[in-house]
């Protein structure tokens, strides 16, 4: 038994590091692997307006029915409340919308991370079949039409309606839509008292069963890809295999992307359930147990779940001041 | 020997100037694209994605070695790679053609080494995400089954020696196999393995689940580790740097082959410049020698002009004169015309002054009074006996009565001797009157003043009454109510004596009809007037239309043809102008002159 004592307790010392480090400076920003999110960048406030009101046009769609809004409800966490949204003719998308809230921060669009940016996103839901339906010279024949619009897109930007510039406009509001000054980032600030002790347990818990490796970075998310099922067929114990399922298999054609996703942002996640891009996991606490059995190989206690579910809720931040 | 110095100063030089000058401007234009900033941007550029390109390769690492677990340093360079490289293409200093392709060789081979390490950074962060997640946790999982162990009582001590040897030996090398992966590892691997599920069978349900997690972990780490291995070779075998080292080697190629273009430009351009410079000082001497030249033609063409210049004016001051001449023949012409229409009259009526007097002469040499001296006579023979003659006498008698007769007779005689006199002074006065008249307008009146066009009408009718009643013409006035006007007295007059005399003149041969001259005044829309004399004479010949107003043009045999002439020049003068209209031989004439219309202040 001797010999092995000495490495569990490297690794526990090194997993504590962080905290001991933090008890010691109090107000200095903690050295985390996650971390807090930056400033909201100055964009022109034409623009971010311009988008703002493009972003709640249903004229977007095809049928005027649906606008980006439509699904992602800004104060309801930036997504809607149903397993799969419904596009502009009423059909599934078969497929949980993601938040738009702190989107701008993923290093993929989409679920399968097709999208590069946030410009590409939006022109691939404006023009996809299910959701708006449109064709892009027909949103700019659309938008020429309304002398607000003309009026404001020549003063924001010098060739007025241009597919391109109805996009900027958008990504430039949706760069705007970050949720600063949650508990848990003011914790990583430096105020380390905000959050209560099962909460700190519950994200040394978060840290330690390796919930990290994946959800870390500023976004706590949303910057790295991942297998749904590393630790065992997710989608055999679920059935009904579904398109969606693919992932970014859809993306790229190659086998190692079979059932592969963007490993989502977990801030605001209190406020985004259903959970998984199939909506499957009600609350979080069986989000949190599916990640456990599928992607990290163990069994959590009760407890467990408890605490880090605790830590989770502390992550919801703030639109435009107002706590989410 | 002047020709072809000529040909050469005049057409060759400014030419070869010109040429030269082009050449310049061109080769200043190729020289002014300075390329070096370019490429010095272009090398901080690519040096700067090569900077980030080490970053990631550094991230990279540290990942593999989890030294950070934070993977967002991961997505950033690749991010920035790309954005440098957009503007890359902006500021591209690559325009020879025969450098495009090679231009696009190189950013082609980049973007697909880009992107191919991009696929396999991704690949690598989800994998090793996972494997060093399985490795953090493999020590708990052992731990959790070692604890399980230690807590079994019943069982053989040996036998849980053994097997947690055979965890605790598959821990190892399962840990060693991350450091050193070798396939002999791999077996030993495979071997523990085996051991320890052949352990756990014969351990108590409970263990089952620990014993699975951790070999899942184990058997992950096997299947991964390799993996992460594999790629990480790979991502150092992607030709990121390569790639980057070889759009370098383009740009300082590229740059070489300007630098050189931009010498050969740079001695072409001092070339040209000497070449220019001789030129322009060859061109100032001939400027210097031709000064001269040009100061002495300039001179000679001073003088010859200012000898034109006084001939002209020599030469205007003739035409002048003789303009003036001509005016003032005309005028006498006018005056000509006058002159006769009133020695006419006056002649006329100097007949009827004669005939009076001569009547009165007659009258006197026959008068009655010489029968009163006879009785007179009588009466003194008988001074004493007057009663008695003239009751007695036979003679006597008849004295009273004749007395009485002679009374009567020379009442008569005297009436009709007063009535032709009272005719005389009347002619005389008419001479008078045609004198005065003439001489009223025989001035040259310049200046312009209020009349009547009626009364200047009358006038002019008046001076050739002798002539109208003559030849019977009867004249018709039509005149409008026209107001007091300036005008020119003297040449409107000229103008309706002329053309009065030509219309009685053109009734001259008339026996089938009436003459009648019909005058015409009437004033247009209150800024003309016309005036018009019509005559129902032998008309104009259509030929003759044009040419009637011409100098010297007449149909008369005794005409000098400066009549109608001078009356259109009078007319211009007056700012107006005379027309003329016939509807054909033997249909009469009008002539008609229109004047602006200019109401005399005050004007009744």
């Amino acid at each position: 038994m001797m010999p092995r004592a000495p490495l569990s307790l490297l690794a526990r010392s090194f997993a504590c590091c962080g905290m001991l480090l933090s008890t010691a400076l109090v107000a200095a920003p903690l050295d985390e692997p996650l971390k807090p999110l930056p400033d909201i960048p100055v964009q022109d406030p034409r623009k971010v307006e311009l988008g703002r009101q493009l972003f709640n046009e249903k004229q977007l769609s095809r049928n005027n029915t649906t606008s980006c809004a439509t699904c992602h409800h800004l104060e309801q966490g930036g997504a809607d409340d149903k397993p799969f949204s419904i596009g502009f003719q009423g059909g599934s998308l078969g497929i949980n919308t993601p938040t738009v809230l702190n989107a701008a921060l993923n290093f993929r669009q989409f679920w399968n991370g097709r999208a590069e940016t946030l410009e590409a996103q939006i022109e691939d839901v404006v023009a996809s079949p299910i959701e708006m339906g449109n064709t892009w010279p027909h949103v700019v024949d659309t938008l020429n039409l309304a002398p607000t619009y003309t009026a404001a897109f020549r003063e924001a930007y010098t060739d007025g309606i241009t597919i391109a510039n109805v996009q900027n406009a958008l990504a430039t509001y949706e760069r705007t839509l970050l949720t600063p000054n949650s508990r848990f980032d003011q914790y990583l600030k430096g105020n380390t008292d905000i959050l209560t002790l099962e909460e700190k347990y519950g994200y040394q818990r978060f840290k330690d069963y390796g919930c990290i490796a994946c959800h870390q970075g500023v976004n706590i998310g949303g910057n790295m890809f991942q297998k749904f099922g590393v630790m065992g067929d997710y989608f055999k114990a679920r059935g009904n295999p579904t398109e969606a399922d693919l992932g970014r298999f859809l993306a790229t054609g190659e086998e190692d992307d079979r059932n592969v996703f963007k490993v989502p942002s977990l801030r605001n996640v209190a406020l985004t359930a259903p959970y998984f891009h199939d909506g499957s996991a009600k609350t979080l606490e069986d989000a949190v147990h599916v990640m456990f059995t599928y992607q990290l190989g163990r069994v959590p206690s009760t407890e467990d779940i408890r605490l880090i579910v605790l830590f989770l809720k502390t992550l919801t931040g703030e639109l435009g001041g107002k706590p989410l | 020997m002047t020709q072809t110095s000529g040909f050469l100063n005049r057409i060759l030089l400014p030419r070869l100037a010109l040429l030269l000058v082009a050449m310049l401007g061109l080769l200043y234009l190729m020289a002014g694209t300075d390329a070096t900033l370019d490429y010095a941007r272009c090398r901080d550029l690519v040096n700067r994605v090569k900077q980030l390109d080490a970053q990631w390769d550094t991230e990279i690492l540290k990942a593999r070695i989890a030294l950070t677990r934070n993977y967002d340093p991961l997505v950033k360079p690749p991010q920035e790679m790309q954005q440098l490289l957009r503007t890359f293409t902006l500021i591209d200093p690559g325009q020879e053609h025969k450098a495009a392709d090679a231009w696009k060789d190189r950013r082609d081979t980049l973007t697909q080494a880009l992107s191919e390490k991009a696929r396999l950074v991704e690949q690598f962060k989800s994998r090793n995400a996972i494997l060093r997640n399985s490795l953090a946790f493999l020590p708990t999982a052992e731990d959790d089954i070692q604890h399980q162990l230690s807590e079994l009582q019943d069982q053989d001590k040996l036998m849980l020696q053994d097997m947690s040897n055979d965890i605790y030996d598959l821990l190892l090398s399962a840990l060693e196999f991350a450091q050193t992966t070798t396939d002999e590892r791999a077996h030993t691997i495979e071997l523990g393995l085996n051991q320890v599920m052949i352990d756990a069978q014969r351990l108590p349900p409970s263990f089952n689940e620990p014993v699975q997690i951790l070999l899942n972990h184990i058997n992950l780490i096997l299947r991964e580790q390799p993996k992460v291995n594999s790629l990480i070779e790979q991502i150092d075998a992607v030709p990121v740097s390569e790639s980057l080292d070889a759009i370098t080697d383009q740009l300082n190629q590229e740059q070489q082959q300007a630098d050189q273009i931009n010498q050969r430009h740079h001695w072409y351009l001092l070339l040209f410049s000497a070449l220019l410079l001789v030129l322009l000082l060859y061109l100032a001497s001939r400027l210097i020698r031709s000064y001269a030249e040009i100061n002495r033609v300039n001179h000679a063409l001073q003088v010859a002009n200012t000898d034109l210049e006084q001939r002209v004016e020599r030469r205007t001051q003739s035409l002048r004169e003789a303009q003036s001449e001509l005016m003032e023949s005309a005028r006498l012409a006018g005056m000509a015309e006058i002159a006769t229409n009133v020695l006419h009259n006056v002649g006329n009526v100097l007949n009827s002054v004669n005939i009076s007097a001569d009547l009165v002469a007659r009258k006197l040499r026959s008068s009655k009074t010489q029968g009163l001296a006879k009785a007179v006579t009588m009466i003194n023979e008988h001074k004493h006996d007057l009663g008695e003659f003239i009751t007695g006498d036979e003679r006597g008698k008849l004295l009273p009565g004749y007395l009485n007769q002679l009374v009567e007779a020379i009442a008569a005689e005297q009436q009709s001797m007063s009535d032709e006199l009272t005719q005389l002074s009347k002619s005389v006065d008419h001479i008078k009157d045609i004198v005065s008249t003439q001489q009223s307008y025989a001035g040259v009146s310049t200046m312009e003043e209020p009349l009547h066009i009626r009364d200047l009408l009358e006038d002019a009718l008046r001076m050739n009454s002798g002539a109208l009643s003559r030849h019977n013409v009867t004249v018709i006035r039509e005149y409008d109510d026209v107001p007091r006007v300036m005008a020119d007295k003297h040449r409107l007059l000229l103008i309706l004596i002329n053309l009065i005399s030509n219309a009685k003149q053109a009734m001259a041969n008339l026996t089938d009809r009436p003459r009648e001259i019909t005058l015409l005044v009437k004033a247009i829309e209150d800024s003309t007037l016309r005036i018009s004399v019509k005559d129902a004479g032998e008309g104009i010949l259509p030929e003759n239309m044009t040419r009637i107003f011409a100098h010297g043009f007449t149909t008369r045999k005794d005409g000098h043809g400066f009549g109608l002439h001078s009356c259109a020049l009078a007319a211009v003068e007056m700012k107006g102008h005379l027309t003329a209209h016939s509807d054909g031989p033997g249909k009469g004439a009008v002539f008609t002159l229109e004047l602006p219309l200019k109401t005399a202040v005050g004007a009744v």
